[in-house]
Formats: structure tokens, sequence, C-alpha cells
């Protein structure tokens, strides 16, 4: 479920706590620089088209961040000092998500939940058969071809590693299957507001459809944000509920890998469930049952939600510095091509689910 | 694309208790909140 913000020795001795978070301070400053220079630019560009009577598309700091980082990644390159502290960026990702917790009243997180959960489960089996299908077909590795279904039909980055550990998939295996998740949630994330801005969807509709149809949870987040702020929560939402069901499906995968190789992974059912469950998910209904409560007041909450704001900036500045475009390429056309045909048929799945749902959205 | 997994699982055993990658961002987020609620952080802007 998280990546790893934890460093070792050349010897593998563990560092000690003080070096190891001295180490994460280069990389978490470039995540800030390159995230409030994504900030910059938007402010500079709507501060320029005011000045100047012209109306200017507004691209939000959140599309700035990833192509900065993807730019600089890919260019200049990335000197291994900044790596440790750019791995944080799942973890901004979910801090982020809990405090913005503090903007779902719960009772609308129940109210959504209903709906959501009936599509989540749809999608969620939909993706898994029809990847599990187009990789039997393409002929690809089975434990590729899982870790492509997980991370399609769940919350792609976290799932496939969630997954990774619980199958012993291989390396490489996980690392395309991360690849082509993130390559496909970065087209998403330009085609996703466009569709939806054709399709004059609303910002609860196009929210939905956004969590259900793209994978990780920093690009649901982005594309929601790209779209407006309302659609941004619906998406974060949908993509919470799409997350919590990590645990079951990463649980089922487990058993049937281990029951196929004949190994035995020990120990209770119930607790290899919670150590898959994410637990950030519990964090963000808890400060949604506070909010709910009434135990902020509104620039309290206005407070909490500005701080979920810099956490994100952070993490899409993540996104598009760890983001390398010539491994991709590296790695061959097929298991791409089973992603991206995947892909596009959830996305118009899920499209058909929204509209389907309609009446009972808001 | 390739965003460069982190292959062991995100977290640190501390004489056998695991502290989770969430777990900490769960806790800052709590912490922060916590801040906010009390006053000792008054203001946030963006």
């Amino acid at each position: 479920m998280a990546s790893s913000i934890a460093l070792e020795s050349p010897h593998s001795q563990p560092l000690p706590l003080f070096k190891r978070t001295f180490a994460l301070l280069p990389g978490i400053v470039l995540l800030a620089a390159v995230g409030y220079a994504g900030k910059f630019i938007e402010r500079s560009i709507a501060a320029y088209g005011k000045s100047h009577h012209l109306t200017l598309p507004n691209i939000e700091y959140v599309l700035w961040a990833i192509v900065l980082g993807l730019v600089i990644a890919n260019t200049i390159g990335i000197p291994e000092v900044f790596r440790p502290g750019l791995a944080t960026y799942e973890f901004w990702l979910k801090a982020g998500i809990v405090l913005l917790g503090a903007r779902f009243l719960l009772g609308d997180v129940l109210k959504l939940g209903g709906v959501s959960l009936v599509l989540v489960a749809i999608e969620i089996l939909v993706s898994l058969t029809f990847m599990t299908f187009l990789g039997r077909a393409f002929g690809l590795k089975p434990k590729l071809t899982t870790l492509l279904a997980v991370g399609s039909s769940i919350c792609g980055v976290s799932a496939i590693i969630a997954t990774q550990g619980a199958i012993d998939a291989d390396e490489e295996d996980s690392s395309f299957a991360i690849a082509a998740i993130l390559t496909l949630g970065a087209i998403s994330l330009f085609t996703f507001p466009l569709i939806g801005h054709w399709l004059h969807l609303s910002d609860t509709a196009y929210g939905l459809w956004a969590g259900l149809g793209i994978d990780n949870t920093a690009e649901v987040t982005a594309a929601g944000a790209l779209y407006s702020d309302a659609a941004a929560k619906v998406a974060v939402l949908a993509k919470t509920t799409r997350n919590a069901m990590i645990g079951f499906v990463v649980l089922g995968y487990a058993l049937y890998w281990a029951r196929k190789e004949g190994t035995n992974r020990a120990g209770s059912k119930a607790a290899f469930l919670w150590e898959k469950f994410p637990k950030f998910v519990l964090g963000f209904l808890l400060i949604s049952a506070l909010a709910t409560a009434a135990v902020f007041s509104k620039p309290q909450l206005t407070s909490l939600g500005n701080l979920s704001r810099w956490a994100f900036l952070l993490t899409f500045a993540g996104v598009g510095l760890r983001t390398n475009v010539r491994e991709m390429w590296k790695q061959g056309a097929r298991p791409f091509l089973v992603g991206a045909v995947g892909e596009i048929v959830i996305a118009f799945l899920t499209l058909g689910l929204v509209y389907g749902a309609g009446r009972y959205l808001q | 694309m390739t965003n460069q997994p982190e292959t062991s699982a995100g977290e640190e055993k501390t004489n056998g208790f695991k502290i989770t990658l969430d777990a900490w961002a769960v806790a800052l987020a709590l912490v922060l909140a916590l801040l906010i609620r009390i006053g000792l952080i008054k203001q946030v802007p963006w």
C-alpha cells in the first residue's frame, strides 16, 4: 500500500532516524519548489490576463506542477540525493486526503456512498474480469496480468505495490504495471476534463466518473481539480470508496496465488486484510466525522482544507518528477497495449455507469 | 513513464511494532488538525 521512505546504508544496516530524516530533505524541498512554481505560474497567468483584460484558460497549479516535474525529470534528470525525498509524494497524498475529510460532512459521504458503492462494486468486478481476459488474450505473464488487473480496477500504484508483496510478483512486472497505470493516468488527466466539458457533465457526474475511471489517486484528484473544486471532492470520495476495497481484492489474489503455488501464507485472513487495508481512509472518515460534529469552526475548516491543498501541491510535483518517459519505452508494447485497451474500455464503461446512475446523483 | 517502485513495504519496525506510511500520514494530519483546533495554528493561507 505504501511507498517506502526508509533508507538503508550500502551495508544494509538501517541508518539512524535523524540521518534518514535529513536524507529526505533535498527531495522534499524540490517537491515544494516545483509545486510552488506551478502555483506561481497559475497566479501569474491569471494576473496577466486580468491586467491585460484577456480571457486566458485557467490552467490549475496541479497541471503546471506535474508538467514542470515531468520536464525536469526527463531532461535534466533527478540526482540521487533528491530521490528519497521524492518518494514521500505518496505520504503527502495520503496526509492531504485525510485533511480533505474536513471538507466532507459525513452526511454527504453517506449520501453519495450508497450510489458510489454499487458503482464501485460493478467497476471492480468488470475491470478485474476484463483485464484478466485481455492479459490472457495477449499472452502476458499471469502475475503481470494480475498486477495490471488490480491496478486498473482499484487504486493504481498503491494496489500494485500491495499486490506485488502479496503474490510475490517480479519487480519488473510491478514496475511495468506501475508505468502503464501512470502513463494512462497522465493521459486521463488531459482527456477526462476535455470529454467532461464536451459532454457538459455536472460536477457530481464528472467527479464520479473520474473517481471510477482513473486509477491512481493523485491523478484522480488532479483530474477532478482541473474540472472544478466540487468535482474534485466527488472524485476523491468515489476514489476513496474504491481504495477501501483494496484489502479484499489483494487478499483474494494472495489466497489464489498462495493456493496455486502451494505456499502457505500463514496467519489469519482478518489480520492480512487489516494489514493491506488503506489506513488513511479511516483518517479521512475520522476528520470528516469531527467536521460533521462541528468540532471545528468554519475558519478552522478552511485552514484544514488549505493544508490539504499544500499537501497535494507536493504530491503533484512528485508525480511529475518521478515519471521516466524513456524507461517506459524500454518495456515493450504488449503490456502497455493491454493497459491502454483495458483503460479505454473501463473509461467508457464507467461513463456509462455514471450516465445510468444520473438520476440518483445530485 | 515509470514510477520507480519502492519494494519495501514502507514500514518501519521498532521493537516489533510496525508503523506504516499510512499511519504516519494519518498521524501528521491529526496532529495538524489538533493544532488548528486548539488555536496554535491560527490560519493557513492558500
